[in-house]
């Protein structure tokens, strides 16, 4: 059963991997351009694991800001796994801490979205009652989880150090069909999965109002902009439920 | 006491860690209210629609307005395309391509 779930999710990460190259390539010349070692940027990419994080330090760790300085920054970009984390675990029912310590690891906005998505679905399929049937439900998650994750954390990887060593240039137009299969996949993902007035308005909602959050404050606008975007959609559902008690 | 470079890398990703194994370790397998549950859904979604606006439509902090239309048309054709086929692969497929082709005729 695992193996089969592990399958499923790395037949699921392909467009991520895609998606991946590019950007990996792309921070791994960024980081030689900044003069850091081949082995610093492996470990960084390998032990962070955090594209966004990976591009905001870079300038203050070349120009030798403060250790708490670079800290921050990155702590704050990573702080967008906190709501990703928690609306992955009730999935994962019946693992041991140091295997959902180790999973953890591989969580990042596109192997979030792929599986989170997938559970969603296979929750309305399968309603798993009995303790052992919860349990067997917890370790396919997981299985399917790491198929995504670590598979595209291995590309992650591995882009970064080829970067790194040979800088990579694709056609412009090319590289523009690139930067459209991540977003294209995920909008893809949603629509798919659609259901009901207030996901629809929450979903436009959130698109457009990014674009004016990030404008503000890059690290966190877009993030403040879809917690109010989303808290606004659930509190208008919440109110219509009670309205029409 | 000066901190190297090694350390720092090694001290982001000990945090890094944190932030995502935490509420691994202390909401596994919780079952929130109904109402949680949604918001929590909803906050979800609300981030992968923010991601898909800011992957698209920004670069380094600014909106990258010469790409921006033809990036939107090929969104559109995206969610149009998945709506009708119920697959997210092909309508991504279709979007791929013609930004593609719209960015060889600017």
């Amino acid at each position: 059963m695992f193996a089969t779930r592990f399958r499923q999710g790395m037949k699921a990460a392909i467009p991520i991997w895609i998606a991946f190259v590019p950007s990996s390539l792309a921070w791994g010349i960024a980081a030689q351009d900044h003069g850091l070692s081949l082995g610093e940027v492996v470990l960084m990419s390998a032990w962070v694991y955090s594209g966004p994080a990976q591009f905001a330090v870079l300038g203050p760790l070349a120009e030798g800001k403060s250790a708490l300085q670079v800290l921050v920054a990155g702590f704050l970009m990573n702080l967008r796994f906190l709501p990703m984390s928690t609306a992955l675990a009730p999935f994962f029912r019946g693992l041991k801490w140091w295997q959902l310590l180790v999973a953890s690891h591989v969580i990042s906005a596109s192997s979030f979205i792929v599986p989170y998505m997938q559970f969603q679905k296979d929750r309305v399929a399968v309603s798993a009652n009995s303790p052992n049937a919860q349990a067997m439900e917890g370790y396919g998650n997981i299985a399917f989880f790491l198929g995504v994750g670590v598979t595209s954390f291995m590309v992650w990887v591995t882009g970064t150090a080829g970067g790194f060593i040979a800088a990579f240039g694709f056609p412009p137009g090319f590289e523009e069909a690139l930067k459209f299969i991540l977003p294209g996949y995920f909008a893809g993902l949603l629509v798919v999965e659609m259901k009901g007035r207030a996901m629809a308005l929450i979903c436009l909602g959130s698109l457009i109002a990014a674009l004016p959050g990030a404008l503000a404050s890059p690290a966190w606008g877009w993030l403040v902009t879809a917690m109010v975007v989303a808290t606004l959609g659930w509190g208008w559902e919440q109110w219509k439920l009670h309205a029409y008690k | 006491m000066e901190i190297t470079r090694l350390q720092i890398i090694l001290i982001m990703g000990l945090m890094a860690l944190a932030v995502r194994a935490v509420p691994q370790l202390f909401f596994v397998g919780q079952t929130f209210p109904e109402a949680w549950d949604r918001w929590l859904r909803y906050l979800s979604y609300g981030f992968i629609c923010s991601i898909i606006s800011v992957t698209l439509f920004m670069s380094a902090g600014r909106v990258e307005a010469a790409a921006a239309p033809r990036r939107a048309v090929a969104l559109a054709l995206t969610i149009y395309i998945a709506h009708k086929t119920k697959s997210a692969v092909t309508g991504m497929l279709a979007g791929a391509a013609l930004v593609l082709i719209l960015s060889w005729f600017h």
